[in-house]
């Protein structure tokens, strides 16, 4: 085990969390769903007992007008009114005397002929009797004529009833846990590198640094537990070696400067300069510490951040049909498509301005003004009272969400170097994959129990949590100011990027389109017509976890395969088709199942195609690169890509009346997948490598 | 106090746990609570139907509803066979009550919030709800289809709590008393999954200790090799190199000590 990787100590305390996280909650599950059920038992046998004592006086009083029982007439349509009505019961049943089976409705007659039969003339001197009937629980109500008993009336319930009622505490069970396997992996991958690896790389580092003769730093780690421990031990022998080397100074100072015989003092001058030679120690008179940023600093808080954003997810559009809405110039689905696309036109915004103000003030501090607009946005969206003003307070999470992430991209970007940015990224991009995964699904398990305006008080909640986590994780590690920004052209020529082909296509024809689909069909439409037809807030939410789960997965292969391969320009193209190709699939048939793969194929399409879009920006663009910064370029196109996010919910809600659900899906679907193959024709022609040609020709 | 690796770890463990255990807990509960609720709205509804057919059979033969004098006994009967309703009261379209368990009330008003579902065109059947009880109601329509009135079933709120809550008490102190046994495991298996660090770490300080303490090892190799897989064998050469300065220095200084006394 290596103690300056995180990697299989976390493994190691993941395997633990699971075992001490899975195996109480199966325990408590079972022991949960096993009271519950006995807890319901009785309610639904006093349900089977009104029913049948409801059939009993009717049957009774026909017969009390003299009709035979087995003469009653439209027993038929009455069981199938009762059974609509009720739907936890099974079936109904009259039997005459000797258990022949007058009349029945929702069972065959071979299930339960035998047992009646059986039981026939028990029932003479009792009020009724359970019965337990294969899959089925059967209570039997004696009727009685004026002659004595006359025939039995049964009411049947499925045993697995209450199980099968019950059985969606499952799922909200299995949310739960896997959303705290997620965060239990997040908090233990931040006390892993924030307590272990982390402060061990800073002493692998010095210690990298001391084997080659080099005791000028110590490692700059404050903690008490073991690794501290070790650290002041480890710092204590640095000192040790450090201090010796100066009382050697001192005293060769000392013979130079007063010893009356020069050729001693030239000799001790000679010692001097050996030592210096052979070893290196700080001149500034004492071992500097050794203090790093991490990339995975900002990880847990961002991850909460993102977390909390999520979680109005799953219905957000839901929340905004349920508000008044107070504007009659736009139609109803544009009033509920307004709050995202604000909220997207808030990150847009944010995204232009975060960049430039993160290089001013640094991140930390950028990071604590937008979580400013995030918290109140939250608040003030859960405690809104029209669409409009859901909208406004949106736009402003969006600008917070915008700063707070440029924010940490800042950070991440600062604190690491052209070896270790992939990974530094992939570990951002890895946070707010799981983010969304967790936050989505819980937000839709707990809107539906808490509702909407108090989950979004929870968000708020959680983004203050990961701004005081934050602050907290900054004081710890240096506070040297970030860098000076790297001397970069000027940004107001960056708009002669649009001269470059690669670039203008690269942005409307697959960044615009792949942000059109994920706004205007998986954040407005999907939950939009799942809601329609019927689906709760859980399902509605476990269905859209499939999103940012399979994009997960794809795109950590797909960013392998990027860069084994290099056919960056294929998988984006091919990723566009596919979520085009996938939001139609989901129109063309109907039921949930089609629109559950029509999100698996949009989550594949962008884990195929959004790490490729950025890695191809160095090449398609590489004298702009040069020229103002890949930084700048990047922003730019991420920028740009807000176009889409804005458009798509509105070009949904516009469709949305012309065609119905349906009709927009096909048109959103028909809108990316046209975009995808103009993109797809355009590829062939991108070629290999860096193009310089064609930007010369546009300077 | 000081915070060990393994009490970190167990205590982010511990957190997580409970509040995982929390969380299913309550979304458990509410759930069940739904259903459980749902099942007895729905027993209710069903005592309230075949009252509301009874009516109703009377009313198409004719009766006004202020006649059906035999109502009275049905829902006398209805509320001695289940101790859980609260009461079971017939009122008119203005809201007067003509029929109710608790006889007393007859002649009384509804609540306003009552007429209201039967104002709606639909007739369908209607839940209301307060701090102390829930109802359900069904509106009576007679053959030509006008509202004539409604029958209303009042049970009390909190059904679940009171019929089940010693058990589900019961449950969360089981589920209480799971989270305290993994707690405990949890600890223990911390501790175990960190040792291998601990021990390390407890090795290099030795080895640390030994090579530039104040008695080192007589061939100054110390303990290098016992810490080699460290930092892929770099912590043993930083160990050899930290020994070569401190020895180096030592022998300068004495050097130094030689040219001084030479005076």
């Amino acid at each position: 085990m290596r103690l300056d990787s995180s990697r299989s100590l976390l493994i190691r305390l993941l395997m633990l969390a699971v075992l001490v996280l899975v195996p109480p909650m199966g325990l408590a599950s079972f022991m949960a769903l096993d009271r519950f059920e006995q807890g319901m038992n009785p309610e639904l046998d006093r349900k089977a007992a009104a029913v049948g004592r409801d059939l009993v006086v009717q049957v009774e009083r026909a017969v009390a007008y003299g009709i035979p029982v087995e003469k009653l007439v439209g027993v038929d349509e009455f069981f199938a009114q009762v059974l609509s009505g009720n739907p936890e019961i099974r079936y109904l049943g009259i039997t005459g005397t000797d258990g022949t089976i007058l009349f029945l409705r929702g069972a065959l007659g071979g299930q339960l002929a035998d047992h009646y039969r059986e039981q026939a003339g028990s029932l003479s001197d009792k009020d009724g009797a359970t019965l337990q009937i294969g899959d089925f629980v059967d209570l039997a109500l004696p009727v009685k004529g004026r002659s004595g008993l006359v025939g039995s009336v049964h009411v049947g319930f499925d045993q697995g009833y209450i199980s099968s009622r019950l059985f969606s505490i499952f799922y909200d069970i299995a949310v739960v846990l896997g959303a705290s396997l997620i965060v239990a992996f997040e908090i233990l991958l931040f006390v892993v590198v924030f307590n272990v690896s982390g402060p061990m790389k800073l002493v692998a580092e010095v210690i990298g640094q001391g084997r080659k003769g080099d005791f000028s730093h110590m490692p700059g780690i404050r903690a008490d537990d073991e690794v501290g421990h070790f650290a002041r031990v480890f710092n204590a022998s640095m000192r040790k070696v450090d201090s010796a080397y100066r009382g050697l100074m001192a005293y060769i100072d000392e013979v130079r400067t007063g010893h009356f015989d020069r050729g001693a003092a030239e000799r001790a001058g000679d010692i001097a300069d050996r030592v210096k030679f052979l070893f290196r120690f700080d001149a500034s008179g004492a071992p500097g510490f050794l203090r790093e940023k991490l990339s995975s600093d900002v990880r847990l808080p961002l991850f909460l951040f993102v977390f909390a954003e999520e979680i109005s997810r799953s219905f957000l559009p839901l929340f905004a049909q349920s508000l008044p809405r107070r504007m009659t110039l736009l139609t109803p689905e544009l009033m509920i498509a307004l709050p995202i696309a604000v909220f997207m036109a808030g990150i847009a915004l944010g995204s232009l301005w975060g960049g430039a103000v993160t290089e001013r003030l640094g991140s930390r501090r950028v990071f604590q003004i937008g979580l400013v607009p995030a918290v109140l946005g939250c608040l003030m969206s859960g405690l809104s009272q029209s669409v409009i003003e859901l909208s406004l307070w949106r736009g402003i999470t969006g600008l917070g969400y915008a700063l707070v992430t440029v924010a940490c991209q800042g950070y991440i970007s600062k604190a690491t170097n052209d070896g270790n940015r992939a990974t530094g990224l992939g570990s951002y991009v890895g946070a707010v994959l799981s983010a969304a995964l967790c936050g989505t699904a819980i937000g839709g398990v707990m809107a539906d129990r808490i509702g909407f305006a108090p989950s979004f008080f929870v968000s708020a909640g959680l983004v203050v949590v990961s701004g005081l986590l934050l602050g907290y994780l900054l004081e710890k590690v240096p506070t040297s100011p970030d860098l000076p920004p790297a001397a970069e052209g000027d940004p107001k020529g960056l708009s002669r990027i649009f001269l470059n082909w690669r670039f203008t296509v690269l942005v409307l024809f697959a960044a615009i389109p792949a942000k059109i689909a994920l706004t205007g069909y998986f954040f407005f439409l999907v939950p939009l017509v799942l809601w329609g037809t019927e689906h709760t807030l859980p399902e509605i939410a476990r269905i859209m976890v499939l999103y940012p789960l399979v994009m997960l997965v794809v795109s950590y292969y797909a960013t392998r395969f990027a860069d084994q391969w290099g056919w960056r320009v294929g998988q984006i193209a091919v990723g566009g088709i596919l979520g085009g190709v996938g939001i139609l699939l989901a129109a063309l048939f109907d039921g949930t199942w089609p629109l559950m793969l029509g999100i698996v194929f949009l989550g594949a399409a962008h884990g195929m195609s959004a790490s490729p879009q950025l890695a191809l920006i160095p090449d398609i663009c590489w004298v702009e690169c040069q020229h103002y910064g890949r930084t700048q370029v990047l922003a730019l196109l991420r920028t740009l890509e807000r176009i889409g996010s804005v458009v798509g919910p509105l070009l949904a809600a516009v469709f949305w009346p012309l065609w119905g659900a349906e009709g927009a899906i096909v048109a959103i679907g028909s809108v990316v997948l046209g975009m995808a193959a103009v993109f797809a024709m355009l590829a062939g022609r991108y070629g290999d490598g860096p193009h310089l040609e064609s930007e010369e020709g546009a300077q | 106090m000081s915070w060990s690796l393994s009490r970190k770890v167990s205590a982010a463990l511990i957190a997580i746990l409970a509040s995982t255990m929390l969380l299913t807990a309550l979304f458990g509960f509410y759930r069940f609570e739904d259903e459980v609720s749902s099942l007895v709205r729905s027993r209710y509804s069903f005592v309230a139907f075949t009252i509301k057919k009874r009516v109703e059979d009377s009313l198409n033969l004719g009766f006004a509803l202020r006649q059906l004098r035999q109502v009275q006994d049905a829902i006398e009967l209805e509320k001695t066979r289940d101790e859980q309703i609260v009461g079971i009261e017939i009122y008119d379209s203005r809201g007067e009550i003509l029929f109710n368990s608790d006889r007393g009330r007859i002649g009384a008003s509804v609540p306003d919030e009552w007429l209201q579902p039967l104002a709606e065109p639909t007739g369908q059947p209607f839940a209301l709800m307060d701090e102390d009880s829930h109802a359900v109601g069904l509106p009576l329509v007679n053959s030509l289809g006008k509202v004539e009135g409604a029958v209303v079933l009042v049970y009390p709120a909190g059904y679940v709590e009171r019929e089940l809550g010693g058990a589900l008490w019961r449950l969360a102190g089981q589920m209480a008393g799971i989270v305290v046994v993994f707690a405990v495991l949890t600890i223990l298996a911390a501790s175990v999954a960190l040792s291998p660090v601990r021990r390390r770490l407890a090795a290099m300080e030795a080895a640390l200790n030994t090579a530039l303490g104040d008695t080192p090892a007589a061939d100054g190799s110390a303990a290098a090799p016992e810490v080699n897989a460290e930092f892929d064998g770099n912590f043993g050469e930083f160990v050899a190199k930290a020994r070569e300065a401190l020895e180096h220095i030592k022998l300068s200084t004495e050097e130094v000590e030689r040219l001084d006394r030479l005076a």
